[in-house]
C-alpha cells in the first residue's frame, strides 16, 4: 500500500510531529509522481508533428511535475528523509489520494478531451472543489500541500523554542539547479524554513494559480516569464481558445484560437497491461522494454535523493529513451484486433518488485562504470548532405 | 523584447545610430548601443519570425523535409533578398578536373569555386552557425611579423581580453578553462560560464588511440607534432559553472528558447546544429534580441541600397527598400537618417554596399582580401571491433590543435583538425548515401537490378555496423590575406533581381595555403594509421569521370608525390574591409571605424586582417562590442553642450543683457 492511499483514508489535518512530517512528504513524492504516467500518455500518444500548442502545453506541465517531484525530495531530504520510489504506484488506472470516493480512477489515457478532464480533475484548483459541509477529508493537491505548509511552521516554530531545527539534512545532497531544467521553475536547496515555504509556494502556485488568479509565479519567484498555470493550461486545449491577460478563474478563455485536433492520437486501451501483449513477441519486447526504462529512471531518482544529487543528469538520456521508446509502441496498432479493434499498443507503467530490483542492479552498474558508452547499433539522425558547415 | 517596426514607418525619420544587420555583430552593437539609451534602428534585409516559437518550429520543419540538409536548408528562399548557398554550386562535369559551375547570388570568376554561404534573414548567419567559439590564439594576430605570410593586426589578444570575456558571456559560452589555458587561448583566471559540453564516444577514442603520439609534417620540415586532443568550446547551453564570476554572485543561468516561455533545453544531442537545433540549446542572435531595450526598432525585409553622403566626409544615413512578399522583388525605397551608421551586413555585403556607395575606399582595399576557411574533409572506417558511434552530439565536440602554431607556418598554412561527429555526413551525404548505397539504388551499370542490394534485416544490421565506424576529419585550413581575393561589383551588367548589385567573387588558394593542405592530408592519413581505421577518402576522378567539386591537384615542392585534394567552404567569409592603423592600406581602424568617415562603421569579420585557424564568430563579437562602447563615446560627445562662441562674443553677451 503507498503512503499516499494510507493518508488519504486519515482526516484532513496537518502533521503533528516530524516522523508524520516525513510521511506527508513521502506521499507528497508519490502525488507528484502519480501524474507523470498520465501526463506521458496524453503527450506522447499524440501523433508527432501533430497538435504542436498541446504537446508544448502537455510537455510543460510534465516538466513541472518532475520539478515539483524533485522539491518534494529535496523537501524530504531537509528534514532527515529519503524517498522511497518502491511505494510509488505500482500501476494503472489507479486512484487519486482525496476523500471522495465518487472521484473516478486515474487511467493511462491518450490525447483526447477525455483524458483531458483527468488532468483538470488532477490540477484542479483548491477553490473549485465543491465545498461539502460533510467533506472533512483530502480534497485538491493544494489543500494537500496547505497541510503540509502549516505543519512544517508549526514543527520548526517548536524546534526553535527548544533550540533546535527540523532541517538537519545535509545541504550536499539536495538536488540543486544543475542537472534540472527546462520549463517554468528551477530546482533549489531546501535548507531552512525560507526555502521549504518557497518550495511548497512554487508547487501550489504552478498547479492551480497565484492568489486565485489564472497566472502562475514563475515571474516573481524565477525572474521568468509567467504562463497560466497547470490547470488553465490544461483548460486551453479543452475548449480550443488561449486565455486572455485580464481573464480571471472562473471565466472561459477569450483569447486567440488554439488549434486543436483530437483525431491525430493513437488512441489506446485505458487498461492495457504488459501481460495482454505477452502472445505478440514484437509488441510485448517493446512493453517491457519500456517498464524497465521506467523503473530504472525512478531508481536512479532513489539514488540521488540518497547522496548522489549529481547523478541527476544521467535521467536525461533516460527520459530520450522512454520518449523514443513509447512513440515506438504507439505507432503499432493493438495486435488484439478482435478484441481491441481500431487500438494502439500503449506502454502501461507496471512497476513490481522483481523490475525494480532489476532496476536498482542496472542503475548500480550504470553508476560505478565509468562514463563509457557501449557499442550498439548506430541509430542515425535523418543527417545527409552537408556540402558545408557552418560553425 | 524587441520593438518590430516597418520601413514606411521610419521613412524620412532620424536615429542616433542606424545598424545595417541583425547578426551576431549587428545585435550585439545595436543592444549595447540601446542600454545605453541611444534610439537605434535596425534594417534587416531577410526575413523576420523565427523569433517566435511557431515560426521557429516552421524552419525546423522546413530542415526536416529538406533533401540536402545544407545550412541554408531551414531557411525558405528569398528572392528579395537572396543569400548564396551552397547548392549553387556545381562540379564541372568528367575531363573538367577544376572546373566548376556556379548559380544564384554570387557571380565566380574564379579560378577556383568560393563554396562558403551566408545567411540573409533575423539572426543572420548566427541562425545556421555550428556554435564553435574557440580562441584564436595570440601569434594568430601578427603572422606577418612572425611567419611572414598575410597581415598583422593593429591590435592584439591582449587588447580583446575583456571583450572576449563579455563576447563568451553574452554568447552563452560551454568550455574547459584549464585545458584552453594549458593550450595557450584563455589566462590562468579566466572561467567559461557554462562547463564543457560532454565529448563523444569517438572523443575518448581518439584521445586513446591518439594522446602522446607523434605525427612527421614532411612540408614543414619533417617536424614532429606531439597529438593531444582538446575539447572544444560551444555556444551552447550546457550545466552551468558554478566557478564562473557573476556580477550579483549568483549562478549563470543558461538562456532559454525565444518565443516560447520557460524552454529552450540543453544540447540533448540532436545532431542538427547546422542548421537548426530543434530545442534551442544552441546561442543565436536572437538571444541579443530579446535583450533589445524599448529604444531599439528592427525592420525586417528592408534592404539597404546605399549609404548616403553627408556634408564634408561624414554619411547622413541609409536608403533602403522595403519589400512585403519574399516571393517577389518588388519593393519601395526609403531613407532613414542618423548620427552614426554601422554596416553589419557580413563581410562580402558590406564590400558591396561600400562599393556601392562609393565609400570608404579610398585606399582601394575594399572587396579585397576575401578570407574563408579552406576545409580538407578526411574520411575513414573503423575496424569492425572498435565502433565510434557517429551521428549524436554537436558536430564536432574536440580536435587536435598542434598543427595550429609555431614555425611550422612558415612553410605552410596551419591548421586545425576538428573531429566530426556527424560520420561521413558532410563528406559522402552519410547517413543516406550508406543506405541508397546498400540498397543498391540506381542498379548497376547496364540498368539492371544490382544483385548486390540489400533489404530487411541484413540492411539494418550492416548499417549498424557500417554507419558505427564511420570516421571523419573536417580540416579547417587558414587562408591569409591575399589582394588578389576579392569581391567586385559591376552595377551596370550584374544586379539581383531587386536591383542591387550582386557580389563578383574572384577566389583562389595562395601556394602557402595548398601547401597546408598538403599537409593536413598527410596528417589524416597518419592519424587515420595511429587509429587502426582505413582511409576511404577519395578526391580524383568519380565513377562518372567528374572531378569532386573544389578539386585540384598539388604538390608543394615538385619533389613531393603529387595529389588530388579537394576543399570545401566553411562559411567563415572574412576580409573585405579589413583593419589598420595606415589608411592607405586598410579600410577601418581598430574600432572598425572607416578611415574615410568618422561616423561609418563595419563591423564583422570583414575587418579581420586575418583569421587564424580559429571560427571566427568569437573574434568578431569581440570586436563588435569594441565598436559599441566607440559608438556609446562618439554619441555621447556628440550630445556634449559645446561652447560654440569664444571669450569675447561671451563679453558682448553680459553687455546685451
Amino acid at each position: 500500500m503507498t503512503t499516499m492511499y494510507d493518508l488519504a483514508a486519515k482526516e484532513y489535518r496537518p502533521p503533528k510531529d516530524l516522523p508524520e512530517l516525513k510521511t506527508y512528504l513521502q506521499a507528497a513524492v508519490e502525488i507528484e509522481h502519480l501524474t507523470i504516467p498520465v501526463y506521458m500518455s496524453g503527450l506522447y500518444s499524440i501523433v508527432p508533428g501533430t497538435n504542436a500548442y498541446a504537446c508544448e502545453v502537455i510537455r510543460s506541465v510534465l516538466l513541472e511535475e518532475m520539478l515539483h517531484m524533485t522539491l518534494a525530495g529535496n523537501l524530504l531530504n531537509a528534514v532527515g528523509g529519503t524517498p522511497d520510489m518502491g511505494k510509488l504506484t505500482p500501476g494503472y488506472p489507479a486512484r487519486l489520494p482525496f476523500g471522495d470516493a465518487s472521484l473516478p480512477p486515474i487511467a493511462l489515457q491518450h490525447f483526447s478531451p477525455g483524458a483531458l478532464e483527468t488532468f483538470l480533475l488532477i490540477e484542479r484548483p483548491h477553490s473549485f472543489v465543491p465545498s461539502n459541509p460533510d467533506e472533512t477529508g483530502w480534497t485538491s493537491i493544494g489543500q494537500f500541500y496547505e497541510a503540509i505548509r502549516r505543519g512544517i511552521v508549526t514543527l520548526e516554530e517548536a524546534a526553535r523554542g527548544t533550540g533546535q531545527t527540523i532541517f538537519t539534512g545535509d545541504p550536499a545532497e539536495q538536488v540543486g539547479p544543475e542537472d534540472f531544467y527546462n520549463s517554468g521553475g528551477e530546482t533549489f536547496r531546501i535548507t531552512d524554513l525560507k526555502s521549504a515555504l518557497l518550495a511548497i509556494e512554487v508547487i501550489s502556485e504552478q498547479g492551480e494559480g497565484a492568489q486565485d488568479s489564472i497566472w502562475d509565479s514563475d515571474d516573481k519567484i524565477f525572474g521568468e516569464q509567467r504562463q497560466v498555470a497547470h490547470y488553465f493550461r490544461f483548460n486551453e486545449i479543452v475548449t480550443g481558445r488561449s486565455y486572455g491577460p485580464h481573464d480571471l478563474p472562473r471565466t472561459q478563455p477569450s483569447g486567440p484560437l488554439v488549434d486543436v485536433t483530437w483525431q491525430d492520437a493513437y488512441p489506446i486501451d485505458p487498461g492495457a497491461k504488459s501481460a495482454h501483449f505477452a502472445p505478440y513477441p514484437e509488441i510485448h519486447r517493446a512493453v517491457e522494454d519500456f517498464n524497465d526504462t521506467y523503473a530504472r529512471l525512478l531508481v536512479l531518482f532513489e539514488r540521488v535523493f540518497d547522496g548522489k544529487p549529481r547523478e541527476m543528469e544521467k535521467a536525461v538520456p533516460l527520459m530520450l529513451e522512454l520518449r523514443d521508446l513509447a512513440q515506438r509502441i504507439y505507432r503499432n496498432p493493438h495486435p488484439d484486433t478482435a478484441g481491441k479493434p481500431g487500438l494502439h499498443a500503449s506502454p502501461t507503467f507496471e512497476l513490481d518488485d522483481s523490475r525494480l530490483r532489476r532496476a536498482r542492479e542496472h542503475i548500480t552498474d550504470l553508476l560505478a562504470a565509468p562514463a563509457e558508452i557501449p557499442a550498439q547499433s548506430a541509430t542515425g539522425p535523418a543527417g545527409a548532405q552537408k556540402e558545408e558547415q557552418h560553425s | 523584447m524587441s520593438v518590430h517596426t516597418t520601413g514606411a514607418a521610419v521613412d524620412g525619420r532620424h536615429y542616433d545610430a542606424i545598424v545595417v544587420g541583425s547578426g551576431w555583430a549587428g545585435s550585439l552593437v545595436a543592444r549595447h548601443l540601446g542600454r545605453k539609451n541611444w534610439r537605434v534602428l535596425v534594417l534587416e534585409a531577410g526575413n523576420g519570425g523565427t523569433d517566435n516559437w511557431v515560426d521557429y518550429q516552421d524552419s525546423v520543419r522546413t530542415f526536416s523535409s529538406a533533401v540536402a540538409k545544407v545550412p541554408n536548408s531551414a531557411y525558405r528562399p528569398n528572392r528579395a533578398a537572396p543569400s548564396p548557398d551552397v547548392l549553387d554550386l556545381s562540379p564541372g562535369g568528367p575531363g573538367n578536373p577544376d572546373g566548376y559551375r556556379a548559380t544564384g547570388h554570387f557571380l565566380q570568376t574564379g579560378p577556383l569555386p568560393y563554396g562558403t554561404d551566408y545567411l540573409r534573414a533575423l539572426g543572420g548567419a548566427g541562425m545556421h552557425w555550428l556554435g564553435a567559439v574557440p580562441r584564436m590564439f595570440p601569434e594568430d594576430f601578427s603572422t606577418r611579423t612572425a611567419y611572414h605570410y598575410g597581415l598583422d593586426w593593429p591590435l592584439g589578444a591582449a587588447d580583446l581580453e575583456q571583450h572576449l570575456r563579455d563576447a563568451e558571456h553574452l554568447l552563452g559560452t560551454a568550455g574547459e578553462s584549464r585545458e584552453q589555458h594549458r593550450l595557450g587561448t584563455v589566462p590562468a583566471d579566466h572561467e567559461y560560464p557554462m562547463e564543457q559540453i560532454p565529448p563523444s564516444y569517438q572523443d575518448k577514442v581518439f584521445h586513446k588511440k591518439l594522446d602522446t603520439r607523434t605525427v612527421v609534417d614532411k612540408v614543414a620540415g619533417n617536424r614532429e607534432y606531439r597529438l593531444q586532443v582538446y575539447g572544444l568550446p560551444q555556444a551552447r547551453n550546457s550545466t552551468p559553472n558554478a566557478a564562473y564570476p557573476t556580477a550579483d554572485g549568483s549562478t549563470y543561468k543558461p538562456r532559454g528558447a525565444v518565443g516560447v516561455p520557460n524552454f529552450g533545453e540543453r544540447c540533448v544531442g540532436n545532431a542538427s546544429c547546422v542548421p537548426v537545433c530543434p530545442v534551442q540549446a544552441k546561442s543565436s542572435p536572437l538571444r541579443l534580441q530579446q535583450d533589445f531595450t524599448g529604444t531599439v526598432e528592427i525592420a525586417t525585409r528592408c534592404v539597404v541600397s546605399r549609404v548616403l553622403p553627408g556634408r564634408g566626409n561624414t554619411v547622413r544615413g541609409v536608403e533602403f527598400r522595403e519589400y512585403g512578399d519574399p516571393a517577389t522583388p518588388a519593393s519601395r525605397a526609403y531613407r532613414a537618417e542618423a548620427d552614426v551608421v554601422v554596416l553589419a551586413a557580413h563581410a562580402i555585403e558590406n564590400a558591396v554596399l561600400l562599393l556601392a556607395s562609393h565609400m570608404a575606399n579610398s585606399s582601394g582595399n575594399v572587396g579585397k582580401h576575401l578570407m574563408d576557411h579552406p576545409t580538407l574533409l578526411a574520411w575513414a572506417e573503423t575496424p569492425p571491433e572498435m565502433p565510434v558511434g557517429p551521428y549524436r552530439g554537436p558536430g564536432h565536440t574536440s580536435g587536435l590543435e598542434c598543427f595550429r602554431t609555431a614555425e611550422g607556418r612558415r612553410q605552410r598554412a596551419p591548421f586545425r583538425v576538428e573531429i566530426g561527429n556527424w560520420g561521413w555526413g558532410w563528406a559522402t551525404g552519410a547517413p543516406m548515401s550508406s543506405v541508397s548505397g546498400m540498397l543498391g539504388l540506381g542498379g548497376d551499370s547496364d540498368g539492371e537490378v544490382n544483385p548486390d542490394g540489400r533489404y530487411g534485416p541484413a540492411l539494418r544490421s550492416a548499417l549498424g555496423s557500417h554507419l558505427n565506424r564511420q570516421v571523419q576529419l573536417q580540416i579547417a585550413v587558414e587562408q591569409h590575406a591575399d589582394p588578389a581575393n576579392r569581391v567586385t561589383i559591376d552595377p551596370s551588367r550584374h544586379r539581383d533581381a531587386m536591383g542591387n548589385p550582386r557580389p563578383i567573387i574572384h577566389y583562389d588558394l595562395a601556394k602557402h595555403v595548398r601547401d597546408g593542405m598538403y599537409a593536413a592530408r598527410l596528417a589524416a592519413l597518419e592519424i587515420f594509421k595511429l587509429l587502426g581505421a582505413t582511409d576511404r577518402s577519395s578526391y580524383g576522378a568519380q565513377a562518372d569521370g567528374s572531378y569532386p567539386l573544389g578539386h585540384y591537384r598539388h604538390s608543394p615542392d615538385g619533389v613531393l608525390e603529387e595529389l588530388d585534394l579537394v576543399y570545401h567552404g566553411a562559411g567563415h567569409g572574412a576580409g573585405t574591409h579589413v583593419m589598420g592603423a595606415e589608411r592607405a592600406t586598410s579600410v577601418v581602424d581598430t574600432y572598425q571605424r572607416t578611415h574615410d568617415h568618422p561616423n561609418l562603421f563595419a563591423v564583422g569579420c570583414g575587418s579581420m586582417p586575418s583569421v587564424g585557424t580559429s571560427n571566427p564568430t568569437l573574434t568578431m563579437a569581440a570586436l563588435a562590442l569594441r565598436s559599441a562602447e566607440r559608438i556609446h563615446r562618439d554619441l555621447a560627445e556628440l550630445h556634449q553642450p559645446v561652447t560654440v562662441a569664444g571669450p569675447r562674443a561671451a563679453r558682448t553677451q553680459e553687455v546685451a543683457q
